[in-house]
């Protein structure tokens, strides 16, 4: 059986507004192991934003038990936790979030850079990987000179340019039209197949959903239904991404 | 290659291009303002020191051990010969000259003056005290003018005595009797100042040796090329004179005037502070409202793994950028503000008449300011202490930045 990438026991998360408590997640158990494509549905406000946030070491839970790549996520400090996202942990989120004055090579290196990858082998790894994703063409243009899919297919170079061991992406289709979706997927998997990568996403979609190998379903802050979804779907989408379509708004 | 996070930052300065050019514009105007009050301190710190050094105090002067405290002018040096020539040999010396000092009693007829006779070296002595350049009657003295007196026209007046007449000398000599010896007024000099003007009564050293029978000098005088080389020099020349005899600075010689200057120079700083932070407040407004504009965006990076520490630093990076380039606005607006009053002076003769006195020392009314390679590094200074400090604040509430708030509201 493969290594447990993240361990859930319990995990509650409040959020205070003023004298009021707002519980977003009231017991989640869960389990994720390394090389998993999973889905995380649920209506809105059912704690799936939440839960990835937990899952990234960007909050704290205030109960039970989180533990990601090993690490009990209550335990870590501010700095431990930015050190952990920084070496273990990819992001991608639904608005892009590239940074608007960088181009799209300088925006994955700079995660690299980050890691104190020396430049050589930083540009080396940047233009590998927006290879991979078909962004070759489109490497020096700046986000405001890409389409949504474009800037989506950067934001996710960015995120696995460093070989992170996990990859959160809170609803990374949400802004882009049903093609673009589709091609987003296929990439994540690819990615996932050639390096490895776990990949935890959060999604409304339903053709998104059909590319996950398990989806979990939140409800109010539980886990309602986790349901393993066999056989995988086919994704032979990249040569036709990196090859036709580079640079076609696509 | 640049670092990403380098570019990153400088091209962040360049986002909201209206906000950058007005903080640019108060950074520049900050250190333009900045630089002209140093530049005019400086002026006026070289006229007082130049006017002081002129009026017969000297940049350095050598004195017996023992008259910084009693300033007996009865006192002489242990060799003043030596002096001379130790003070003569010193680099950067302009003007050198040995005196000796008398308390006396000038009579004609039924007036009489109490005032300090000073025996000179005729040759020198106009180089180092400049009222006896122009004797508005009669000549200055010659070398070896026995029995010559050059006085100040108040002098002449409370004596009621001219050109040619004589005028009697008495002092205490060297065993305590009284001693006595007649002077002719071979020229009388108008400064301009009374004060001055009633103070003013020199013969030729040898006539003051002479007269009290102390021989030798009491001092010997040096003025400086560059006044700010005055501390250097003294350790120099303390170094090579006779012991038995001490070296001052001129702020030792007069400590009112030294004072008067630094409280002007306090005032000046007092002034300089108020501009800083001014520009300081205004550079940090702007630079919090950049970075409560970009807070979405420094969340991401704190989400990517990105340290409080180099947050911060970025932040600074900007911060850098943004005092370079007002750095050089400053210099391109002080530079020119500097060379106009550098060349036409500030003109003080609107206030105060053709000159005023303070402490027997006679200013000048018009302050040039001071343009020199010096205004590069103030400005760079200037500008990059005032947008570095005011750019902490700003930055650490970059650092500060939870992601998992601020990516919150920003859906």
């Amino acid at each position: 059986m493969s290594e447990l990438i993240l361990e859930a026991r319990g995990v509650t998360k409040v959020f205070r507004q003023g004298k009021l408590e707002v519980p977003a997640l009231r017991g989640v158990d869960l389990e994720v192991r390394e090389g998993e494509f999973l889905a995380l549905v649920g209506p809105s406000g059912s704690g799936k934003t939440t839960f990835l946030n937990l899952a990234g070491a960007l909050d704290a839970p205030t109960g039970g038990e989180l533990v990601v790549l090993g690490r009990r996520i209550g335990d870590l400090s501010r700095r431990q936790r930015a050190e952990l996202r920084l070496r273990s942990l990819g992001f991608v989120f639904q608005a892009y979030n590239l940074v608007p004055v960088l181009t799209a090579r300088e925006n994955v290196e700079f995660v690299l850079e980050l890691q104190g990858v020396a430049p050589a082998a930083r540009a080396e790894r940047a233009g590998e990987v927006l290879a991979e994703l078909g962004l070759a063409d489109l490497a020096d243009r700046r986000p405001s000179e890409l389409s949504g899919g474009q800037q989506q297919r950067v934001a996710v170079a960015r995120a696995v340019a460093a070989r992170p061991r996990l990859v959160l992406a809170d609803e990374p289709t949400a802004n882009l039209d049903g093609e673009n979706a589709e091609i987003l997927m296929h990439l994540m998997r690819e990615m996932r197949e050639r390096h490895g990568m776990t990949f935890l996403f959060s999604t409304h979609d339903p053709r998104v959903v059909e590319h996950a190998v398990r989806v979990v379903t939140l409800v109010d802050g539980r886990v309602a239904h986790d349901d393993p979804v066999a056989p995988e779907p086919p994704h032979e989408i990249l040569p036709r991404i990196g090859k036709a379509r580079a640079g076609t708004g696509v | 290659m640049a670092w990403v996070a380098s570019r990153y930052a400088l091209r962040s300065v360049g986002r909201n291009l209206r906000r950058t050019a007005l903080s640019i514009v108060g950074i520049g105007v900050g250190c333009a303002l900045a630089l002209f009050m140093e530049s005019m301190n400086r002026g006026r710190e070289e006229l007082f020191a130049r006017a002081g050094a002129y009026s017969g105090a000297g940049h350095l002067r050598v004195v017996p051990e023992g008259w910084r405290l009693r300033r007996d002018p009865r006192l002489r040096l242990a060799d003043w010969r030596a002096d001379l020539a130790a003070a003569r040999a010193l680099p950067g010396a302009a003007a050198v000259t040995a005196r000796a000092r008398a308390q006396v009693l000038l009579a004609m007829g039924n007036h009489v003056v109490p005032l300090e006779m000073v025996g000179v070296d005729p040759e020198n002595e106009p180089r180092t005290y400049r009222f006896v350049r122009t004797v508005a009657e009669g000549r200055y003295l010659a070398p070896e003018d026995a029995g010559a007196a050059v006085v100040g026209k108040a002098v002449a007046e409370r004596l009621e005595a001219g050109l040619g007449d004589e005028i009697l000398a008495t002092t205490v000599g060297k065993g305590g009797d009284i001693e006595s010896g007649l002077f002719r007024i071979v020229g009388i000099v108008a400064t301009g100042s009374d004060d001055i003007d009633a103070s003013i009564c020199q013969v030729t050293l040898v006539d003051v040796e002479r007269l009290t029978g102390l021989t030798g000098a009491g001092e010997v005088t040096v003025v400086l090329r560059d006044y700010r080389g005055a501390d250097a020099a003294r350790a120099g020349l303390a170094a090579r004179v006779p012991r038995g005899d001490d070296v001052l600075t001129w702020g030792e010689l007069s400590p009112e005037f030294k004072g008067h200057l630094e409280q002007d120079s306090a005032t000046n700083r007092f002034v300089r502070g108020v501009i800083l932070l001014i520009v300081l407040l205004g550079v940090a407004s702007a630079q919090l409202a950049a970075v409560l504009e970009r807070r979405r965006e420094f969340a991401v990076l704190a989400a990517l793994g990105m340290s409080g520490a180099r947050m911060v630093r970025l932040v600074l990076q900007e911060a850098v950028a943004l005092a370079l380039a007002g750095a050089a606005a400053g210099l391109a607006l002080g530079v020119p503000l500097l060379w106009l009053f550098a060349r036409k002076g500030l003109d003080f003769r609107r206030f105060m008449g053709s000159s005023y006195a303070f402490q027997g020392i006679l200013i000048e009314p018009v302050i040039y300011g001071d343009l020199g390679a010096w205004v590069v590094p103030w400005a760079l200074g200037i500008a990059l202490v005032a947008t570095v400090v005011a750019s902490l604040y700003p930055a650490w509430f970059a650092a500060r930045t939870d992601p998992a708030v601020a990516l919150r509201v920003a859906q």
